[in-house]
């Protein structure tokens, strides 16, 4: 019983990891008070490069890794130079043009990419090695979070102008936070085209950016381990409502998701309120 | 040069609908500060609400567009009420400004009512019947003038001169540019905030419900994916043309029509969308606030 089931929502335990990769990657920029998107992009650069140097040199996946989390910490340095010069409203709506120019660019560059057919990656990543390296991702949030800078960012975030005054240099902080999630998101782009063996346009557009960004306001969005819960209950919301209400699933999921943000709006997992219970 | 000038009309009724799409959504992002994703789904709901009206009341084509747009109207402020009242005043610090929340609950109405604008349609896309809208051709000369995109470009003039007339020179606009700017400091200053926020989504709402009719009837395609099509080229113009003037929205909105069909009649149809994104890049880089946009100063 417990084995059918485990066999019928292994892949799903997959994409959950795969999609906490990305809500960590948006939540290192929304720490430092950037709401962004471009995460979707760092995910696509990871994924076409990493899979092109697994399809060429016939390395494992494992070694492309760190490759597909370099090319998108330097997209995402690139991103954090031309964008960081403006302000909140309009860089999400530029972080969300750039999720829809980078569509076209892959549709473009098929020597890349294989445009509109897209690559196929046939190579096999266990849900171990995926574990590992989850656990991995969060230790070093962690160890971030409690570091100069996790606190430094923190500050940055409540209020810019305080913490400038401060002496914490909020540009270069914010330019921090992007190259990290810019890593972040370029493995996470090269592991979820090992989950799924087959990359396309459509494969990093605006549903996962929408995904990554509900993961993290789901799950709270004041520490880190609200992005990894929000993505594990993001990705099974869908799964459970499948199975539950097959006729009205996507309703369902939106009425879930809408009663989670009114009646939580701090996300599931909030430090604050902790607190709070223990100053009691 | 006929073929020029019959491309220049398509591209400006085709840009006439992301201009009106894209002054509904500047308003609300403007004045209400949210990112609003459920944006395309009333137009796709406009479009099915005045299809309706069509075929199960006989109603002629004004009425016809009268009840999208009040249907778009009306589905704007039920998802204003449930989604994104319960959020305001709480959460977040104020740079956010909730809007991370009503960014959430608005894609938990997108993903809704798109499924449900399915069920409405029978997952597929349906089609004014012929008679029911203006389809007579008129003729300039030589030049033939679909009188749908001349409605379409009119409707688009007066809806975007009617809104730049409201928010710039009325009593009223200045209220919705003050809870625009600050709700705390409006309220103080005898602003009912609620009362601007309730109109300010109606009127978005119905905005965009002109151009998912409009829309659905010059595409013959009435469907979720109608509100999508809209939403994504829209959301263009407002970045280029600035959120906070109705003008430079319009304007872009008009201006991305006319590139789209020119580009693909005299350049090639797969660089299109290119070339629309290119634009917006360039946009973002060279004149990140906007045509019309200028350059705000604020104290912390």
């Amino acid at each position: 019983m417990l084995a059918d089931l485990w066999a019928a929502y292994q892949s799903s335990v997959g994409f959950a990891m795969v999609n906490v990769f990305f809500a960590l990657s948006t939540y290192a920029v929304l720490s430092a008070g950037v709401l962004s998107f471009a995460s979707v992009s760092y995910a696509a650069f990871g994924g076409f490069i990493g899979a092109q140097l697994v399809l060429n040199t016939g390395i494992s996946p494992l070694l492309a890794l760190p490759v597909s989390a370099v090319a998108g910490a330097l997209l995402a340095y690139a991103v954090a130079l031309l964008f960081l010069r403006l302000d909140g409203h309009w860089m999400a709506l530029a972080s969300l043009a750039l999720v829809l120019m980078t569509r076209v660019v892959v549709l473009n560059a098929p020597t890349l990419t294989g445009g509109v057919n897209g690559l196929s990656l046939p190579v096999d990543l266990s849900l171990a090695t995926l574990t590992v390296l989850l656990l991995l991702l969060m230790l070093v949030f962690h160890r971030l979070s409690g570091s100069w800078y996790g606190i430094a960012v923190r500050a940055v975030r409540e209020d810019p102008a305080v913490a400038a005054s401060l002496g914490m240099p909020a540009r270069r902080l914010q330019t921090i936070a992007f190259v990290i999630s810019g890593a972040v998101g370029g493995a996470g782009g090269m592991l979820l085209a090992a989950m799924l063996q087959f990359i396309s346009p459509d494969t990093y557009f605006i549903n996962i950016a929408f995904t990554m960004i509900a993961a993290v306001v789901l799950g709270g969005s004041y520490h880190w381990a609200g992005a990894v819960a929000g993505a594990f209950v993001f990705t099974a919301l869908p799964v459970v409502m499948q199975a539950v209400l097959p006729q009205i699933q996507d309703v369902a999921n939106g009425a879930a998701l809408l009663a989670i943000m009114v009646f939580l709006p701090r996300g599931l997992i909030d430090p604050r309120a902790w607190r709070l219970r223990h100053a009691r | 040069m006929l073929l020029f000038v019959e491309q220049l009309v398509n591209g400006c009724a085709l840009g006439s609908l992301y201009a009106l799409f894209a002054v509904g959504f500047g308003l609300v992002f403007a004045t209400l500060g949210i990112l609003n994703a459920a944006h395309g789904t009333y137009a796709s709901w406009a479009a099915i609400a005045a299809l309706a009206a069509v075929q199960h009341l006989g109603a002629p084509f004004p009425l016809a567009v009268a009840a999208g747009v009040v249907a778009g109207g009306l589905l704007a402020l039920l998802v204003d009420q449930i989604a994104f009242q319960p959020l305001r005043g709480r959460g977040g610090p104020a740079k956010e400004g909730g809007m991370l929340g009503a960014l959430i609950t608005s894609i938990a109405f997108w993903i809704m009512l798109d499924s449900l604008a399915g069920f409405a349609t029978g997952q597929q896309s349906l089609n004014f019947p012929a008679d029911s809208y203006p389809a007579r051709m008129l003729h300039l000369g030589a030049l033939p003038l679909p009188s749908m995109q001349l409605v379409t470009i009119a409707a688009m003039l007066l809806a975007t001169a009617g809104i730049h007339a409201l928010v710039r020179h009325s009593r009223f606009g200045a209220a919705m540019r003050a809870v625009g700017w600050n709700g705390a400091a409006a309220a103080l200053g005898g602003v009912n905030p609620r009362v601007v926020i309730v109109v300010t989504a109606f009127l978005a709402g119905a905005t965009s419900g002109l151009a998912g009719v409009l829309g659905g009837i010059s595409t013959q395609n009435v469907s979720f994916t109608l509100g999508e099509g809209l939403m994504l080229k829209g959301f263009a113009a407002v970045v280029v043309g600035g959120y906070d003037d109705v003008r430079g929205a319009a304007i872009a909105g008009v201006a991305l029509g006319i590139l789209e069909v020119m580009s693909a009649q005299y350049l090639s149809t797969s660089l299109r969308d290119g070339i629309t994104y290119a634009l917006l890049l360039g946009f973002l880089l060279l004149r990140p606030r906007g045509l019309f946009g200028r350059a705000a100063f604020l104290r912390a």
